[in-house]
């Protein structure tokens, strides 16, 4: 279980006080009404509060002005997964706002913006909506009653005889109304909440909603199609200049034995080399060539001579990973448990069959079309940066440490993301322009190149699973072994409430190296290690990569039930459905995600259309991203096979639950994204290291989908009432599985290596 | 002191002849619409139009674009209301949204030239515009939708299909 999800019952990971102990507070400011919770939990009372904001912080969660516009402040960092018209059309809801009125606003690092549940400012493990769903509604429903009080007293009616819709408060019976705008403007409003009054507060039922289920246009689109929205890279500041990185070879571990400058000087408008002195170590061995513009930092990065000390990584190769990874997985005492159910030794030993097999993923790297870049200024004794970042609250605490003062000292200023993916949870390009401004005494930009954006990557990691199955004289799963070797992306942070305790109590594990591991069938001897590879996590550094572990446990379950399945005779879906039986803790969840993995079918045909030689059609189904914030989904691939090994895949079919839909078509935009991510990763994307460093560095060598690359797809959203999930994620998890399952229908060859290449497909063929 | 047409609008700007065109326009001219992807030609985020043709400023030395009429983003129609934004808009295209603007200014060279383009023909001419958020689908649809709604513009009815 991941211990970060107990937050939900109020431990927050920060020293915030949790929201469910907060009053919320409505007052008139001059610019309007403010609305949002107040940090401190003693009020004295909201008069002071709203003369003295400063003093009582509240962290404004919106604002209404007197124009009648609504404008959201998003804690969240928006990269394409319209998180932000996602928060604002929740409060919409509630608060009876026209969608026309709608605005958002992109928050600083400031703590008061943190995530209610998780005491941070982190947007990833696509929590975002079910975790603020309740609050954005609270405060929009608060919000709805401020405007109704105020309203009845400006009327002289009963607050119970209104109505609020599309901005609108009217009075049937009078036929009398009055606009947000109007009440706004008519005088001040002031109302607390305390925590149990806005806990007491009557939520709309599904039925009720006018604005959640609705396909309203994303409020962000608008700006992306004119040029006109802003990301960190377009940021500009009064007598800025530019960095750009000179990089060791190694990704990690070098350290610079010496910078000569003699031809950068005669590049014309350079500054400065900046040899980075990162005591975060965040960075390695890396040195900002500064000058007036990008075209000359360039220029001059291109005549600096940096030599290196490589470091310890200096020989480690994928292929050293590998083999370090299967030396560690053979050893008894690897690792911690991260689930330990039955014996699965005594399992194993009375199987009527027993089924092993490997499942590796090589490294990925995320290259988002935006480069890393960050802007950074000091003002006073307050360094400004400028930078789209997943994590503000740790890289904030980044960008102090390099520049050596308090992170209060820091205002990250988020601006939109141009791709994140996990990428822009971390912060090392604070280190670059904090130093380089630092040493220049202006404000810098540093750009890295795409080559420096690819070979620094923080990386998925390579893994290796071994896994070993038993099945009785039935064919039925009754013990399974399952070790899962990595870098441990989140323990590289250093933060001990994202690491989750083993079953066993013997240590802390990195649970999203591991997550969906704890699948949903029955099984009643089931083992699941967690085990790092250090090897690994001192020379690829790793990151998140959208959909993280269960982008690789369930290529592993997923293929190992199908191998499991054929083994034991049966049909790759009953197999699966009679796992799914919903006993124990399994409750709820194996139901949803057997009725997905049914519609999933239904659409696609699976088992009635008849197929061509040569072609076949596989399943998977997932519950993405951990147990306690799943997104059941399944998938059918339908694939060709040529002889040569070459696999065309013609369409894949998704079915999701997501239990309440807020915005059914940004839903698809996600579910579409993902299930070409996965095809991408399936099939595409490959990253390798040798000599320490990564060998591909642009879009020539790593080689994310194109558009001719496409399939048909078919997506089926399932919203059933249940509780929101997330989504910008799940649907990678389950597309490589269910491909690789339709290439051993379509022509018996298994493959366990991703990406699936033809020469792997041909060679499974033969054998 | 390089003098460009860019949208129209002449403007000079001091950079070596070799300079690529991305940086002058984005970086020295701030007008940033147009992005920065990968610097080699091989993503597209960086397509802005020269004497109308489609080509990759990151590819383009301002040298090679003097004299020349240079379109951006910022200049595809007047009040950002291009067919083909009109299309991206219905469609719902953007995610990130960072290679949206390569990825019109590619697509408008395409229906400039060819009002009734096949879904293949569509695919040919968008392959190298990487999405990294994947909407090629999306991409797809609005492109076919913005040619649509010129042929309607320019016929009064779309007779395609006829």
């Amino acid at each position: 279980m991941n211990k970060h999800l107990n937050n939900v019952q109020g431990e927050a990971v920060g020293p915030a006080v949790p929201l469910s102990r907060r009053h919320f507070l409505i007052g008139t400011v001059a610019t309007g009404l403010v609305l949002g919770y107040a940090a401190s939990s003693d009020l004295l009372g909201l008069d002071q509060a709203v003369a003295a904001p400063a003093k009582f912080d509240p962290s404004v969660w919106y604002s209404i002005g007197e124009d009648g516009l609504v404008t959201v402040s998003v804690g969240k960092a928006d990269m394409g997964q319209h998180i932000a018209s996602t928060m604002a059309q929740m409060v919409a809801e509630e608060l009876g706002s026209k969608w026309s009125d709608m605005r958002i606003a992109l928050a600083t690092n400031d703590p008061k913006f943190n995530d209610p549940m998780l005491g941070a400012q982190i947007t990833g493990g696509s929590w975002s909506t079910m975790m603020n769903f309740d609050a954005m509604c609270r405060a929009g429903a608060a919000g709805r009653i401020a405007l109704t009080d105020a309203a009845a007293a400006m009327m002289n009616v009963p607050a119970s005889e209104l109505t609020v819709r599309d901005s609108v408060i009217a009075h049937a019976k009078s036929k009398t109304s009055k606009t947000f705008a109007e009440i706004v403007k008519g005088g001040k409003i002031t109302k607390t909440f305390t925590p149990d009054e806005l806990k007491a507060i009557k939520l709309k039922t599904p039925d009720q909603y006018t604005m959640i289920g609705v396909s309203v246009p994303q409020l962000d689109i608008p700006f992306k199609v004119n040029g006109t929205a802003k990301y960190g890279i377009d940021t500009f500041l009064p007598g800025m200049v530019y960095g750009k990185l000179v990089l060791p070879p190694v990704r990690y571990g070098a350290t610079v034995k010496s910078v000569d400058d003699s031809a950068a000087k005669k590049v014309p408008g350079f500054i400065k080399a900046v040899t980075l002195d990162d005591k975060t170590m965040t960075t390695t061995g890396w040195v900002v060539a500064v000058a007036d513009t990008y075209q000359h930092a360039r220029q001059a990065a291109e005549a600096l001579k940096v030599t290196w000390d490589h470091g310890p990584n200096a020989k480690v190769s994928s292929e050293s990973l590998l083999a370090e990874a299967k030396r560690l997985q053979k050893l008894d005492d690897s690792g911690l448990f991260f689930v330990k159910t039955g014996d699965t030794a005594s399992g194993l030993a009375s199987a009527a069959k027993v089924l092993e097999a490997e499942y590796t993923t090589n490294i990925n790297i995320h290259v988002p079309m935006e480069p890393m870049n960050a802007t950074a200024h000091l003002d006073g004794d307050i360094w400004h940066i400028y930078s789209g970042n997943q994590f503000p609250t740790r890289s904030g605490a980044i960008a102090a440490g390099a520049a050596g003062v308090d992170p209060k000292q820091v205002v990250l200023h988020q601006t939109w993301l141009g791709g994140g993916f996990g990428r822009r949870l971390d912060g090392d390009m604070m280190v670059p322009a904090v130093q380089a401004a630092k040493a220049v005494g202006k404000p810098v930009k540093v750009i890295y190149s795409r080559e420096d954006d690819a070979t620094m990557d923080f990386s998925r990691p390579l893994t290796y699973q071994k896994m070993k199955g038993g099945l009785d004289q039935n064919g039925k799963l009754v013990a399974l072994n399952h070790d899962v070797v990595s870098a441990w992306p989140t323990k590289r942070w250093g933060i001990p409430a994202f690491l989750s305790p083993s079953v066993d109590k013997k240590g802390a594990l990195d649970a999203f190296t591991v997550n969906g591991a704890d699948f949903f069938y029955s099984v009643p001897n089931h083992n699941v290690r967690a085990i790092i590879n250090e090897m690994a996590q001192q020379a690829t550094p790793s990151g998140q990569l959208r959909s993280v572990a269960p982008g690789w446990t369930f290529w592993a379950v997923e293929s190992m039930v199908d191998e499991l399945a054929h083994a034991a005779g049966k049909d790759p879906a009953q197999f699966r459905i009679a796992m799914l039986d919903g006993a124990g803790d399994n409750d709820g969840g194996a139901q949803r995600l057997r009725n997905t993995l049914l519609a999933a079918m239904g659409l696609a045909g699976y088992g009635s259309l008849k197929l061509a030689k040569g072609e076949g059609m596989g399943i998977a189904c997932v519950s993405s991203q951990e147990r306690k914030t799943a997104s059941w989904t399944a998938c059918v691939a339908h694939v060709a096979v040529a002889p040569s090994g070459e696999v065309k895949v013609k369409k894949l079919t998704v079915a999701t639950d997501v239990g309440t839909a807020v915005n059914p078509d940004g839903i698809r935009a996600q579910v579409e994204g993902g299930a070409m991510w996965g095809l991408s990763l399936a099939l595409y994307e490959k990253a390798t290291m040798k000599d320490g460093g990564i060998e591909q560095s642009n879009f020539d060598t790593y080689t994310p989908l194109r558009m001719s690359q496409m399939p048909e797809v078919a997506v089926n959203i399932i919203a059933n009432g249940e509780p929101a999930t997330g989504v910008g994620e799940p649907t990678v998890t389950v597309v490589a599985p269910a491909i690789a399952n339709a290439i051993f229908n379509a022509v018996g060859a298994r493959v366990r290596s991703l990406p699936i290449t033809a020469e792997a497909v041909k060679a499974a063929m033969k054998a | 002191m390089a003098n460009l047409i860019i949208n129209g609008r002449n403007m000079s700007v001091d950079a070596a002849d070799d300079t690529p065109l991305l940086w002058v326009i984005r970086e020295q001219l701030q007008m940033t619409g147009t992005k920065f992807g990968c610097g080699a030609g091989l993503c597209g985020a960086c397509t802005v139009h020269v004497n109308g043709e489609a080509v990759r400023s990151c590819q383009t030395a301002v040298k090679e674009a003097v004299g020349k009429q240079i379109t951006t983003i910022e200049g595809l129609s007047e009040k950002g209301d291009h067919p083909l934004q009109k299309a991206w808009i219905a469609e719902q295209v953007p995610q990130c949204g960072y290679c949206q603007s390569g990825q019109i200014m590619q697509a408008a060279s395409l229906l400039s030239k060819n009002s009734s383009p096949t879904k293949e023909e569509v695919v040919a001419h968008m392959d190298g515009n990487l999405c990294r958020c994947m909407t090629y689908a999306r991409i797809q649809r609005a492109v076919l939708r913005a040619a649509a709604e010129m042929r309607t513009a320019s016929t009064g009815s779309d007779r395609r299909n006829t």
